[in-house]
């Protein structure tokens, strides 16, 4: 009992980090209903800028979030304006923004590489953070709960940004119908922007957050994330930003319980099995409702 | 011309390998499939073909028959069930076939040498076996485009719902293309297999998959001569260039990008005249 207790503790505080990923991932799918695949190597420069201010500027985990955020939410503003903005202007093929996300991926990996190193890099250590409280027998780490509670904070703050402020009015009237938005007086470029700001600095956070949790920072990071999002993504439905939080927490209980209870070896491989499922059984996803699917 | 083959001969035989994997592509995409099953479909056949010589001693020739019926069989499979998905579904499912593949070849270490692969094959892959199923593809993608069958595809990709309403099985053909595409995929995976000595799990990834795409995009799917010359432009290209793999990175995700921007029909398009009226159908919506 108190290993499967000490096993969602764990699975909990890495679902935090995908669920956060995912909702960045999600949002830009449910308002320009596009696939951003540079999405985890924003993630990936996320972590790095965080790491950067940690070690340059001496910023303490919470406070290097900001920097990261900003860094990678001007990345997601980079992918909309040099691609996702001419693709759409063309009316171009939706694969095609596929293609041009994946290679503008490669070249951010390739740049991180340039730039960073190639190596496996580590947070500093830092004894308050790895200090563990132990909670009816179950280890949890401070760093758990930082990472928890900053990813719920993330996400309230997301939730409040899009339901009561005009931007995140602005982001819901596009996600609703761009031609509505626009006949009511709302820019939609300006929206647009805002969203793929939101979303790369949701991705940068989250770089920051997993990256801090598995002590381990490296360029190729972002493949990873990238299929965990997309599992994520299907798991709670395509654009649905309260599906994605839900999936974010499901698949990181279900890794750690497959690793617990199955093999190690198979736990990327259930949930892509999961994938495979629900796209069989209810493409709209665990919460979705059956109109939502979309084309 | 031994000079040539000698220093070159393993860029070649990468070249053709990686036509094979384009046209396979764009077998798929000339029906608005947009599969990343090819790094699945490839590591079937691969490591199909490799157990069928090296363990049971099959001949190399219909070790890689079999690959190919194994990863059509698959693709039979597959896309019976997923083509019933739309767009970005059908995208992310042949995603999480692909992984799903690595993933079952790097545990099933009996058959398959987990994370190690299979070491000491032998290369019984020549060159001019990669030519002439280079060669043969390439006919088959010719000789489609200019059958009736070709002609309903052709109408599939512009517009779906005119095409169904004139009496064309969309799902019959779709499901035709994607199993021959599977097949050739699976062609390639074993020939890539009896290559280089080594087979292992992450040779065909989603990386593969995502190069394999981009050679068909890159040089345009409207043209025949797009696939192969997108193939051996992002395959030739960095290698003679010889710069660090990063700037080699950096220069094909540059290529692509710029090709997807501003070369909208693929580097085919270069040299061609205004499109005709016959080939304005493919252009529509934006076609590439």
């Amino acid at each position: 009992m108190v290993t499967l207790l000490q096993q969602i503790v764990n699975g909990l505080s890495a679902g935090a980090t995908y669920a956060v990923f995912a909702i960045g991932f999600t949002l830009v799918f449910g308002v320009l209903n596009v696939l951003n695949m540079a999405q985890g190597a924003i993630f990936m420069w996320g972590a790095f800028l965080g790491l950067a201010s940690v070690i340059h500027l001496h910023l303490p985990l919470p406070l290097a979030l900001l920097p990261a955020m900003l860094g990678s939410g001007a990345l997601g503003v980079a992918a909309e304006l040099a691609i996702f903005r001419p693709l759409r202007l063309r009316s171009a093929h939706r694969w095609m923004g596929l293609v041009a996300s994946l290679a503008l991926a490669r070249i951010l990996v390739a740049a991180a590489q340039e730039v960073f190193g190639t190596q496996v890099v580590r947070y500093p250590d830092s004894p308050a953070l790895a200090h563990a409280l132990m909670v009816g027998g179950v280890r949890v780490q401070v760093l758990q709960l930082a990472i928890a509670a900053i990813a719920l904070l993330l996400m309230l703050g997301l939730a409040a940004l899009l339901d009561r402020t005009r931007t995140g009015r602005a982001i819901r009237t596009v996600a609703f119908d761009p031609r509505v938005a626009q006949l009511v007086g709302i820019s939609v470029d300006r929206a647009t922007l805002a969203t793929f700001f939101l979303s790369g600095a949701l991705a940068g956070a989250a770089g920051v957050l997993l990256g801090a949790l598995f002590n381990a920072v490296s360029p190729f990071m972002g493949e990873n994330i990238l299929l965990k999002g997309l599992t994520v993504l299907i798991l709670g439905g395509l654009g649905n930003v309260p599906g994605a939080m839900a999936g974010g927490f499901l698949l990181g209980v279900i890794e750690v319980l497959s690793v617990g209870y199955v093999s190690s070896a198979f736990r990327d491989a259930i949930g892509f099995g999961l994938v495979f499922l629900i796209l069989l059984v209810r493409p709209a996803g665990l919460f979705g409702r059956a109109e939502a699917a979309r084309a | 011309m031994n000079q040539i083959l000698a220093s070159y001969g393993n860029l070649i035989n990468l070249v053709l390998l990686d036509g094979i994997l384009a046209y396979a592509v764009w077998l798929a995409l000339s029906a608005n499939m947009f599969s990343f099953a090819t790094g699945g479909f490839m590591a079937i056949g691969a490591y199909v073909g490799v157990v069928l010589t090296m363990r049971l001693g099959v001949p190399f020739p219909l070790a890689v028959v079999a690959a190919a019926a194994s990863a059509a069989g698959v693709a039979l499979a597959l896309g019976g069930t997923l083509l019933r998905l739309r767009g970005d579904y059908f995208a992310l499912a042949t995603l999480a076939f692909t992984e799903v593949v690595r993933v079952i070849a790097l545990n099933w270490e009996s058959v398959t040498g987990g994370a190690l692969g299979i070491v000491g094959i032998a290369r019984s892959t020549e060159t001019w076996h990669l030519a002439a199923g280079l060669g043969a593809v390439i006919y088959f993608a010719w000789a489609l485009r200019r059958s009736h069958i070709g002609r309903a595809i052709a109408a599939i990709r512009a517009d779906e719902l005119p095409t169904a309403a004139m009496g064309v099985d969309i799902f019959r053909y779709r499901l035709a293309l994607f199993v021959t595409s599977g097949a050739v995929t699976g062609l390639a995976g074993a020939l890539a297999g009896h290559m280089n000595y080594f087979i292992g799990p992450n040779d065909f990834g989603l990386l593969r998959t995502i190069d394999a795409i981009s050679y068909s995009i890159l040089g345009g799917i409207g043209v025949l001569a797009g696939p192969g010359l997108g193939a051996l432009v992002l395959t030739a290209l960095p290698e003679l260039l010889r710069f660090s793999s990063q700037l080699r990175e950096i220069l094909v995700g540059a290529l692509l990008l710029g090709a997807v921007l501003f070369l909208p029909r693929g580097l085919a398009a270069l040299r061609l005249p205004a499109p005709s009226a016959r080939r304005a159908l493919a252009v529509e919506k934006g076609l590439p």
